[in-house]
């Protein structure tokens, strides 16, 4: 078992809308451990997505810790956890979201910059980080309303990716992509795992979660069941499919 | 309500902050421009009412007593455009002052007529609180001009001392009238005093005779008056123009309403500053928010709306605000303008203004209205632009696929910087708006800083462009005193550092190129000035050379080099003109001659003044008395010190003062000496205490006349700055929040992607430096050239550089402190909320 990277301790998120009080995390301890591709699934309105965003200081928890190693940042200002984000995390969001205003090039600079001191280094490692997800030179200029969906998110993880984070978060990578797109940003992900890099995913999509190696499902704000894989493509697909469709199975999926 | 109207209502209430800030703006402008134009109609009624009211003759000459000749009103009724003639006795002096209620003694020139003469030139009613018994108990009452009261603070039965010299006459105020003659700081006021009080003041200040006309409300103007002072010299022979005091109708018609109505207008310059930040303001609110909306405006058109009723929305919105604030401005302007009104009697020193026009005010909430209507019909018809289907695609189309502006991957330094710059050109025509503004603001601070400095420096700034020396006193000397041997002798006492005999406002030339009569200021030699400073050229050297005021070699089209003929009593020469001097004294007639210049063409010229410089720290006020003491004295001092109680010795000296007074006054002599004897006592004394005549204080006569207009000028011009400041921020307020609300997702985006919300509002702050930059030079530029255009005429106004451009970065830091604290909602975005849309 790998070591702890990430871990709650009675993780709570509740909103409030119109008076009334909804609990969406109740009490959630759980473990993310360094060089996992972590899974989350869960059924519509679970609380999956709240719970990544709790674990990577995209949002507060209501009660609760998150501890990032042994730091605690559940209590970082907004200015504190945006630092903690840029030093530590990589998102890839199901609607990309690239900043529409800039080319593809500054829009994975941006990211960059935000961390690191500009140098010809760094140009490089953009450069090559964008060929290999196969984005080609002369679509560095491009727009990202001229780009394709599936362009637009392996941009997007070019973007997460570029600053070497610790971990990586995903909320539904593939969501808004056709199959072949899919596919190829699943890949890229399974590349970045097996290289060593963590990852905390959520998607409903069995397909997707499949490139993970660890699976965890949550109901109603609580973790209920946990299934571990084999890593990607060292296993039978069909034998991995039906293990983790039964794991879904029992959790009530 | 119709649903075009819900529309903008609910447009209304999703941007509070941008309405109410922008119905502020125009509530000013409306209150600025309709309060000015509702008062400036009532203000310019205050000359024609006051003549009305007073029956005042509408032009006066003081021609010097011994000048004057009964023949003279003849001479003056042949002219066709004269119309009524009088002439009466009046005394004026430049060297009276009074006690202030401070007990601290003020110069003020002033004029005396009695009652009688009064009511022959005017019929102004005393109007006074005072019953008619305490009047006539009053010892030596004295009636003033309103502006003793109203300005100064002054009420009936109040007590105020005047001061001549080292004498000083007590008389009780009865009460105050309206006159249009000597009303002003400036040239002074009038006092009506009794006939034994104009007796004893008439031993000592000069006798003139006020010779008035009427000349069809100002046909004749200056030519007519010029023309009968030559007529009168010709006929005399008598130089008529020496120790002239004059003031014709359009003076002042001038001088009653200019500086209201000056006043008023900076009020409407500023107005239109606001409104044009207004129109900016909309035009960017407008485009941001069609940018910002272009979905749900997609969604309304796909829905059935035509563009034309997108338009009307905003159109409707806008003017719903621009309503609020014409309606509050339209009721400030109710309240405002009666005190403009009585602002400007104050300023004018009348009592009589006209009723404000309630029409301009309702004309200017009309016209702000339409103009606030059409700047947002013209900006919202981009709507047209968008389809349904491309609104939906949030106008794809208007996406710049252009040149890239600073590429990322080029950063050197800091990446905020980059990426401010990078944002700074994405919205470059919205910053031309932005740019237009703060030039507009930046030029206002910069040329009221500049104006506000220049007064503000106390008056030593006004003191180096008067064209006059600013000694410390200016001794008038007595027709047969030697100024050479005089000034030598003052430079014997310890407290006095120089002493510089030249020339006071006896003798008056005329240019005769362009019959122009001027006051010379004659120097032995002009290095021994220290505040009389060519703005171009030199000092005159030679006998054949003179140098003009700014004013006259502007109007007149002189230039160094030319030569110009001077007459004196139909003598006439020809002289260089090898200088021009900033001068603001003296009515634009300062003339710059040597006294060699003087002597060419008047050969009896000699000093009659004579200019001390004090040591450091001797008192001038106090050296004063001193000096009047021992050569100031005069025939009515010696005739009022008769010490007919002293001692035997004080009675002789008494008496030969007394003798010798009269023997200088009479007859001419210039210097007697007495030595009398009387038992083996021996008393001896001269002539060499009433040597002056007059000692004067220059530089508390400025105060005096300009100092309440130094400090209007401060206060105004702080307004103003405080005005551009409150602009400025608030148009900053604006843009920052639509900037924001504009590009929400991406700053969401970017706190996502690690970047903190200060360096955001850093980075947001930096896109309007360029901007700033840019306006605050241009602005500056503009300024400083708007004030050299606008002081050249009174000469060189210095600008200092240095305090210019701490001013400028001021302004800068000001601006981006403004467009950071601006930024500050940029905290309130949640990146949560973002990728939960």
């Amino acid at each position: 078992m790998n070591s702890s990277i990430l871990h709650t301790d009675k993780l709570c998120k509740t909103f409030s809308n119109g008076g009334v009080q909804q609990h969406v995390i109740k009490n959630l301890d759980l473990e993310i451990y360094k060089g996992d591709f972590t899974v989350i699934m869960g059924s519509s309105g679970s609380g999956k997505s709240t719970l990544l965003y709790a674990l990577s200081g995209m949002d507060k928890p209501t009660l609760g810790n998150v501890y990032f190693g042994e730091e605690d940042i559940s209590n970082y200002s907004n200015d504190e956890l945006a630092v903690f984000r840029r030093n530590h995390c990589g998102f890839v969001f199901q609607s990309i979201y690239l900043l529409d205003n800039m080319n593809v090039f500054d829009n994975v600079m941006t990211a960059a910059l935000a961390l690191q001191k500009n140098s010809p280094q760094l140009v490089k490692k953009a450069e090559e980080l964008l060929k290999k997800v196969g984005i080609t030179e002369e679509t560095w200029k491009k727009y990202p309303n001229q780009l394709s969906g599936g362009e637009r998110q392996r941009v997007g993880i070019v973007r997460a990716v570029i600053n070497e984070p610790q971990i990586l978060f995903a909320d539904e990578p593939t969501g808004s992509l056709n199959s072949a797109s899919s596919t190829d940003v699943m890949d890229i992900f399974t590349e970045l795992h097996s290289k060593g890099q963590s990852i905390v995913m959520v998607t409903h999509d069995i397909k997707t979660a499949l490139h993970g190696n660890r699976v965890i499902f949550i109901s109603d704000g609580t973790v209920i069941g946990e299934y571990e894989m084999p890593l990607y493509n060292t296993d039978d697909l069909k034998k991995r499919r039906e293990g983790l469709q039964s794991f879904l199975d029992r959790m009530g999926w | 309500m119709g649903k075009i109207t819900r529309l903008s209502l609910a447009n209304i209430k999703k941007h509070k902050f941008e309405f109410i800030s922008l119905l502020t703006l125009v509530m000013v402008c409306m209150l600025l421009v309709g309060s000015s134009l509702g008062a400036i109609w009532g203000i310019r009624n205050i000359f024609p009412n006051v003549m009305e009211k007073t029956g005042s003759y509408e032009n006066y000459i003081f021609i010097l007593e011994k000048n004057y000749n009964k023949e003279y009103e003849n001479i003056l009724k042949q002219h066709s455009e004269v119309e009524t003639v009088t002439a009466v006795d009046t005394l004026w002096s430049m060297n009276t002052g009074y006690i202030d209620k401070n007990g601290k003694e003020s110069a003020l020139y002033m004029a005396f007529i009695t009652a009688d003469n009064e009511a022959k030139i005017s019929k102004s009613p005393m109007d006074s609180t005072l019953s008619s018994e305490e009047i006539a108990a009053i010892e030596h009452p004295i009636y003033a001009p309103y502006i003793l009261q109203d300005s100064m603070g002054y009420k009936a039965g109040d007590t105020f001392d005047i001061t001549y010299g080292t004498r000083k006459f007590s008389f009780t105020i009865a009460g105050f009238y309206e006159t249009m003659m000597f009303n002003e700081m400036i040239s002074g006021l009038k006092m009506i005093v009794s006939e034994k009080d104009y007796h004893i003041l008439s031993g000592l200040l000069p006798k003139y005779k006020a010779v008035l006309y009427n000349d069809n409300q100002g046909q004749g103007g200056y030519e007519l008056m010029d023309s009968f002072l030559e007529e009168c010299e010709d006929y005399s022979r008598m130089d008529v123009k020496s120790g002239l005091v004059s003031i014709t109708y359009g003076d002042m018609k001038l001088m009653v309403t200019s500086s209201a109505e000056l006043l008023l207008n900076l009020m409407i310059v500023m107005a239109v500053i606001i409104f044009i930040s207004v129109v900016v303001i909309i035009r960017y609110r407008i485009a941001n928010d069609i940018k910002e909306q272009i979905v749900n405006i997609g969604i309304l058109e796909a829905l059935g709306y035509t563009s034309k009723e997108i338009t009307r929305s905003y159109v409707i919105e806008y003017l719903i605000m621009a309503a609020g604030g014409v309606l509050i401005g339209t009721g400030g302007c109710f309240l405002l303008t009666p005190v403009l009104l009585r602002m400007g009697e104050l300023i004018s020193a009348h009592r009589g203004c006209g009723s404000s026009n309630p029409l301009m005010i309702f004309l200017t909430g009309i016209v702000i209205l339409v103009l606030v209507g059409m700047t947002a019909f013209i900006r919202a018809r981009m709507v047209r632009k968008y389809p349904p289907v491309q609104a939906f695609r949030k106008g794809q189309g208007d996406h710049r696929f252009g040149r890239e502006f600073f590429p990322l991957r080029k950063t050197k330094y800091n990446v905020h910087l980059r990426l401010a710059l990078k944002g700074f050109f994405q919205n470059f025509k919205q910053n031309i708006g932005l740019t237009i503004c703060i030039t507009i603001s930046a030029l206002t601070v910069v040329f009221s800083f500049i104006i506000s400095s220049f007064f503000g420096d106390g008056l030593n700034t006004i003191a180096s462009i008067s064209g006059i020396e600013m000694s410390d006193l200016h001794l008038e000397i007595m027709p047969y005193a030697d100024g050479d041997v005089l000034a030598d002798e003052l430079e014997e006492m310890p407290e006095i550092r120089k002493a510089t005999p030249t020339s006071g406002y006896n003798t008056l030339i005329t240019i005769s190129d362009f019959n122009e009569i001027m006051l010379p200021v004659a120097f032995s030699s002009f290095d021994e000035t220290e505040n009389i400073f060519p703005m171009e050229g030199r000092f005159p050297e030679h006998d054949n050379e003179i140098m003009l005021n700014n004013q006259i070699a502007t109007v007149k089209k002189i230039k160094v080099g030319d030569s110009l003929t001077l007459e004196y009593l139909n003598v006439k020469k020809s002289y260089l003109v090898t200088g021009i001097v900033t001068s603001v004294t003296n009515g634009n007639m300062n003339l710059y001659i040597t006294e060699d210049g003087m002597k060419r063409i008047n050969p009896t010229y000699k000093p009659d003044v004579i200019e001390v410089y004090l040591e450091e720290g001797i008192d001038a006020q106090e050296f004063r008395k001193t000096l009047t003491e021992k050569y100031g004295r005069s025939l009515s001092d010696a005739a009022s010190s008769k010490a007919e109680n002293g001692t035997y010795e004080e009675r002789i000296r008494a008496e030969a003062e007394q003798q010798i007074a009269e023997l200088m006054a009479s007859n001419g002599a210039t210097h007697i000496e007495y030595s009398i004897r009387f038992g083996d006592t021996i008393i001896s004394g001269n002539s060499s205490n009433f040597v002056v005549s007059a000692i004067t204080n220059m530089g508390e006569i400025m105060r005096t006349q300009l100092g309440s207009s130094c400090t209007a000028i401060r206060i105004v011009t702080a307004v103003f700055m405080v005005i551009s400041a409150v602009v400025v921020m608030i148009i900053l307020f604006i843009l920052m929040e639509s900037a924001i609300r504009r590009d929400r997702r991406e700053f969401g985006i970017m706190k996502g992607l690690g970047y903190t919300s200060r360096e955001l509002m850093f980075q947001l702050a930096c896109r309007i430096v360029p901007s700033a930059v840019f306006s605050v030079i241009i602005g500056t530029v503009i300024g400083v050239t708007m004030t050299d255009l606008l002081t050249s005429i009174i000469g060189v106004v210095k600008v200092n550089i240095p305090q210019v451009i701490v001013l400028d970065i001021v302004m800068l830091i000001f601006c981006f402190v403004c467009a950071y604290v601006g930024a500050r909602k940029i905290k309130t975005i949640s990146v949560y909320e973002l990728m939960t849309e």
